[in-house]
């Protein structure tokens, strides 16, 4: 909730810190590579790193079909994600291991409000919202939407940039946009999406990340999931790095959530992996990271286990997959 | 790793702590070691030799406690690998450019079939190395075996190349030379060092196994780096190449002095790098790869930190938070560790902060990588940077600044700069003096990427098409320009410091009283700072012909130091500026050509049809240098396999120094001059001693020409004692001498430190006039071989996306 504050006013503040940003593609490219090569952790280091990559899903539904029903299986996953006695197994049973979250478009919020409490969870419910996933919709309807999801008891709000401000370079005008936004979530933690597969450049990645983090962002995540190129690890690096810089200048950890295309428990060990090197262990918790995935989890529960018994119960969990 | 399997699950997930790292176990390389019985022999003639006396051998510590030894090679060893080298040189010679080709490329498949092994045993003797880049040497180099005749027709190999590397060089530098040797038609014996050494015995059983004539690699190895002196003290090695540390270097140099073998070096370890981080650099990025570059395990170069005033807080700040995750490193022997402890607290005492990842532990082999804040170029840890992970950083306001920092080092091999300003690195990368600029990247090493060590870093250029022609030379000179000699024993010291010849005044005729020339210093036709002068004899002795300065080192010191006032504005203008200055200077030459023509008649008695004829071909020399300055450039573009643009740029070499030849003293003169001047250098002549009078007489040209004062520089007198002073003088970057074999040995003695490139040539007093280089000839490679010797290259390296 920390927000840009000077006396000069945030604008002037921003277009010289946004004038200084450079980003040099193959280097990042190049380093990108340097983490995915690094060494995934094995036996109960991969259980380890795989129930921390499960604590911070963003267990995401975000389909047309979307009914009460399977929002209802969705969340009840989300408060068991792994089997039980998998976890009893590795003493991890009683260290309440949820999903970070679940997220739902704003119609479905009430409904999955209504699950969790009913199973008497405190899990958030996070619901995508201001025109997702384009953005192309008049402000006062998107504002309009924040506020009913908030209303309807969402606690965490994934907002979308206005892309046409950002490909643009007006980067006051999207700090004044996204300062509304944050405004209207008011106790809701708001996550905005980047959509970085439309903005053309590394430099423009980093510039909006910064632009977000200091309208106030809590969160600062790569995409939709509904774009032509989603998280990918090269652009997570440069928007990890403007939270370090972000960081660096104010004191303040803004989180980061990935989200689009994260489908394998090797992808999160690698995700994992990325996040420990550019920001350190301070990140790596549900508070400052998530995984905005879908699917994600079942492959995740086909590898945790006793890792003794890697290969029986590969086979064994399958059963366990469950339909969602 | 006891206390690492104790770790549940549920304290991993608290700490998110990586595992263990996984140790490959180096299995094929244990077998073929256990094969060898863990005691290797020589590689001769295409097989392992032991020797049975049971004489000591060398035993070598690898990692993970597995030892093996070597054999010091005996002189009986040593002479059946020399004439196995020989031999082969024929054969393997004799084969067309596509069966070379072959044979490389076999080994190619062979490397991709064994180069698990290969890799192995380099991890094993603390060497690493790469199997991919050891396959792309390979092949590029096989392709270069057969692409000689087409692009270098005029050029043969040399014969038998000896290969000499220090215990800490790595396998990639001596497979850099050893393949374009191979490839180029020469038959090579390999020195290997301590950690190169197994390898380099496997490298050469593989090599075999594809089919060259045996013999054609053969290895050597022993205790230290004075077998190296000892091969070449052989007669049939023609050419030897040296790469390792700097010490190491200067005793090949001393050893091999006036055996006759020319002997270049690179020197790959130890240089100190400047790694250069503008305000327009991806700041993150940049402290990412300083990091990776400073603190790896088995680094050959010391790197040194220089970032811009504007971003030193953001820098320090992320190195601040990067070196927090990093554990300790490990430094090789307790003496390192007191070094280490020791430039550090100096360091501390001068005021300067560090960044660390923990405080050191207080004794052991274990250090953590430490940044030093707040040094200067003259810390003694900047200077002589002690054995470990350290890096110092130092602080630049401008551009300019950023460029003398860098350049501040004695050393040149390589530089590392960030910023996204294109026009700023290329500008950056133009002025400082290191072999390789590597832009917004580091370390990143390609066959087809020349490397050539300027200042103190080296005499010679590996890697790209640049780097064969050290193992090359023109197909028309026959004769080698350094014969075989035995060193004579010479006091170093003392050379050239002989009393000055006596004048006696010839008071027979007073109405012919000999005229007094002046020499040509900083533009200025001056006299010796001594105020003596020596007499020119006529040919055929007898009386004096005329008095020339009798110039030494002072003379020596003016001059360099005029030359080194106008050599960077020369260097700096366009080729075609150079052009018609030099066609100017011609011209001019052509103006005064009966008075040149009288003076070569009566210095050297030829006939004056024969005299006229020299500064004739003089004239066209000089035309045919400033043409070619218009249109030769050399170098371009590279064909590196990632992406990017690399560029290969001739540059001078800077001030040169030159003993002139005895034979036609006013062609030879003008060839080299031009040579020199056209690709930028600046020269101080010396004029042969006999014969100078041609050249006194050409300072008038020089006179009314409009090179820049300085530029050239004519200095008579003694050739010895010039010799000395030119040798010791420290901004001399090469020397070329036409002269006694025991000048030869002097200079490759003397020109150890700083590094000078020497190009000699033994000139016997017997020869006369008519002996030694024709220099009247006009093929194509004579002239580029005397381009080749003036100009040193750079590589520069810009990857994109």
């Amino acid at each position: 909730m920390v927000r840009w504050r000077s006396e000069t006013g945030p604008a002037a503040h921003i277009l010289i810190r946004i004038s200084k940003v450079r980003v040099n593609t193959q280097a990042v490219l190049k380093r990108a590579q340097q983490i995915q090569s690094m060494k995934t952790p094995k036996k109960q280091w991969q259980a380890a790193w795989l129930l921390k990559a499960v604590t911070c899903i963003d267990l995401t539904t975000l389909a047309g079909d979307d009914t009460p029903s399977n929002v209802h299986r969705l969340c009840l996953k989300a408060i068991q994600p792994v089997r039980y006695d998998l976890l009893k197994s590795m003493d991890m049973h009683d260290k309440g291991v949820t999903t970070g979250a679940v997220c739902v478009y704003p119609s479905r919020v009430a409904d999955a409000v209504k699950t969790l409490k009913a199973a008497n969870s405190s899990l958030p419910v996070a619901s995508v919202a201001t025109g997702f996933p384009a953005g192309q919709t008049p402000l006062e309807t998107r504002l309009q939407e924040v506020r009913m999801a908030v209303d309807d008891g969402a606690t965490e709000i994934d907002i979308v940039i206005n892309r046409m401000l950002a490909i643009t370079g007006q980067w006051e005008a999207m700090y004044d946009e996204i300062c509304q936004f944050r405004e209207a979530c008011g106790d809701a933690h708001m996550k905005t999406i980047l959509a970085i597969g439309e903005l053309g450049t590394f430099t423009n990645v980093y510039k909006a990340s910064l632009v977000s983090m200091m309208a106030g962002s809590d969160f600062i995540k790569t995409s939709t999931g509904k774009e032509a190129v989603n998280a990918t690890y090269p652009v997570a690096i440069v928007m990890v790095r403007a939270i370090r810089d972000y960081f660096l200048s104010t004191g303040h950890k803004v989180g980061f959530k990935p989200a689009g295309g994260i489908r394998t428990a090797k992808e999160s060990l690698v995700w994992l992996t990325l996040i420990k090197e550019e920001l350190g262990n301070d990140w790596l918790c549900p508070h400052l990271f998530r995984l905005g995935a879908s699917s994600l989890l079942a492959d995740i529960e086909r590898q945790v286990g006793p890792h003794t018994k890697k290969k029986h119960n590969k086979r064994e969990s399958l059963i366990y997959h469950h339909l969602l | 790793m006891a206390g690492s399997t104790s770790r549940t699950v549920q304290d991993i997930f608290h700490t998110m702590e990586f595992g263990p790292a996984g140790t490959s176990s180096p299995d094929t390389a244990q077998a073929w070691l256990d094969h060898q019985d863990h005691s290797l022999g020589l590689f001769i003639d295409g097989r392992f030799v032991r020797p049975s006396d049971g004489r000591a051998q060398v035993q070598l510590e690898l990692k993970g406690g597995v030892t093996c030894t070597i054999v010091c090679t005996a002189e009986a060893e040593l002479s059946i690998c020399t004439s196995s080298s020989v031999s082969a040189f024929k054969s393997w010679s004799a084969l067309s450019c596509s069966q070379r080709a072959k044979v490389l490329l076999r080994l190619s498949g062979a490397l991709v079939q064994h180069g698990q092994c290969l890799c192995e045993l380099c991890d094993l003797s603390h060497a690493p190395c790469s199997a991919p880049s050891l396959i792309r040497l390979v092949q590029y180099y096989s392709s270069w075996a057969q692409l000689r005749d087409s692009l270098m027709p005029q050029w043969t190999p040399l014969g038998v190349v000896a290969v000499v590397l220090s215990d800490d060089c790595s396998f990639y530098s001596l497979m850099v030379k050893v393949l374009p040797a191979l490839a180029m038609g020469n038959s090579v014996i390999v020195i290997p060092g301590r950690s190169t050494a197994p390898a380099a015995l496997l490298f050469a059983q593989l090599f075999m196994g594809v089919g060259p004539p045996a013999g054609v690699l053969n290895v050597l190895t022993g205790n230290d780096i004075t077998l190296g002196a000892r091969v070449a003290q052989s007669e049939s090695i023609n050419y030897m190449s040296y790469s390792g540390n700097k010490q190491c270097a200067s005793v090949v140099c001393r050893a091999t002095a006036g055996v006759g073998v020319p002997v270049s070096v690179s020197v790959t370890v130890g240089s100190i790098c400047p790694f250069v981080i503008f305000e327009t650099a991806d700041v993150d990025s940049a402290v990412d790869a300083v990091i990776e570059a400073a603190f790896k395990k088995n680094k050959e170069v010391r790197w040194q930190l220089f970032v811009q005033d504007s971003v030193v807080d953001s820098v320090v700040a992320r190195l601040q938070l990067r070196l927090t995750s990093m554990k300790c490193v490990s430094v090789c022997a307790d003496a390192d560790r007191l070094q280490v402890d020791a430039a550090v607290q100096e360091a501390q005492q001068q005021g300067a902060t560090l960044l660390q990842s923990c405080t050191a532990p207080p004794s052991g082999l274990q250090y953590p990588p430490t940044v030093l804040c707040g040094v200067a170029p003259s810390s003694p840890c900047v200077v002589t940077p002690p054995p470990g992970p350290l890096l110092p950083l130092m602080t630049f306001r401008s551009n300019a600044e950023a460029v003398t920092l860098g350049n501040h080092s004695p050393h040149g091999q390589a530089a590392s700069i960030w910023t996204e300003d294109l026009t700023l690195a290329l500008e950056t990368a133009k002025s400082l003096s290191v072999g390789v600029v590597w832009v917004n990247s580091h370390s990143v090493s390609d066959p087809c990427l020349p490397l050539s060590g300027h200042k103190d870093s080296g005499t010679c250029t590996d890697g790209g098409q640049q780097g064969l022609y050290q193992f090359l030379r023109p197909s028309s000179s026959s004769s080698t320009p350094l014969p075989r000699s035995v060193p004579v024993s010479m006091d170093y010291t003392t050379f050239g410091g002989g009393a000055p010849l006596p004048i006696i005044p010839d008071q027979s005729d007073v109405s012919s009283s000999p005229q007094s020339f002046l020499q040509f210093v900083g533009g200025k036709a001056c006299k010796s700072e001594s105020g003596c002068s020596v007499a020119v004899r006529p040919p055929g002795g007898g009386g004096v012909l005329a008095y020339c300065p009798d110039g030494g080192r002072k003379d020596v010191r003016n001059a360099v130091e005029a030359a080194l006032k106008v050599q960077p504005g020369w260097m700096k203008k366009s080729p075609s500026a150079r052009a018609q200055t030099l066609y100017a200077l011609a011209k001019g030459l052509e103006s005064k050509r009966r008075d040149l023509a009288v003076s070569i008649n009566s210095q050297t008695g030829v006939s004056m049809e024969e005299a006229e004829k020299e500064v004739e071909l003089s004239v066209s020399r000089l035309n045919e240098w400033a043409a070619f300055c218009h249109q030769v450039q050399g170098g371009g573009a590279l064909p590196l396999p990632q992406s990017g643009s690399a560029l290969s740029l001739p540059e001078p070499l800077g001030v040169i120094g030159m003993l002139l030849p005895d034979r036609k003293p006013l062609l030879s003169t003008l060839t080299v001059l031009g040579a020199a001047v056209a690709t930028g250098n600046a020269v101080v002549m010396v004029p042969s001693q006999s014969y100078p009078l041609p050249i006194l007489t050409f300072i008038q040209v020089l006179q009314s020409s409009d090179l820049p004062a300085g530029l050239v520089n004519i200095i008579t007198g003694n050739k010895d004692q010039l010799t000395a002073a030119l040798a010791n003088h420290s901004v001399i970057k090469a020397i070329w001498y036409w002269g006694s074999a025991q000048g030869c040995q002097y200079l490759q003695h003397t020109c150890t430190s700083p590094l000078k490139t020497l190009s000699l040539f033994c000139q016997k007093e017997t020869e006369g006039p008519e002996g030694g280089l024709d220099w009247t000839r006009s093929e194509p490679t004579f002239m580029e071989e005397l381009w080749r010797k003036a100009v040193q290259w750079k590589s520069v390296w810009i990857p994109t996306a």
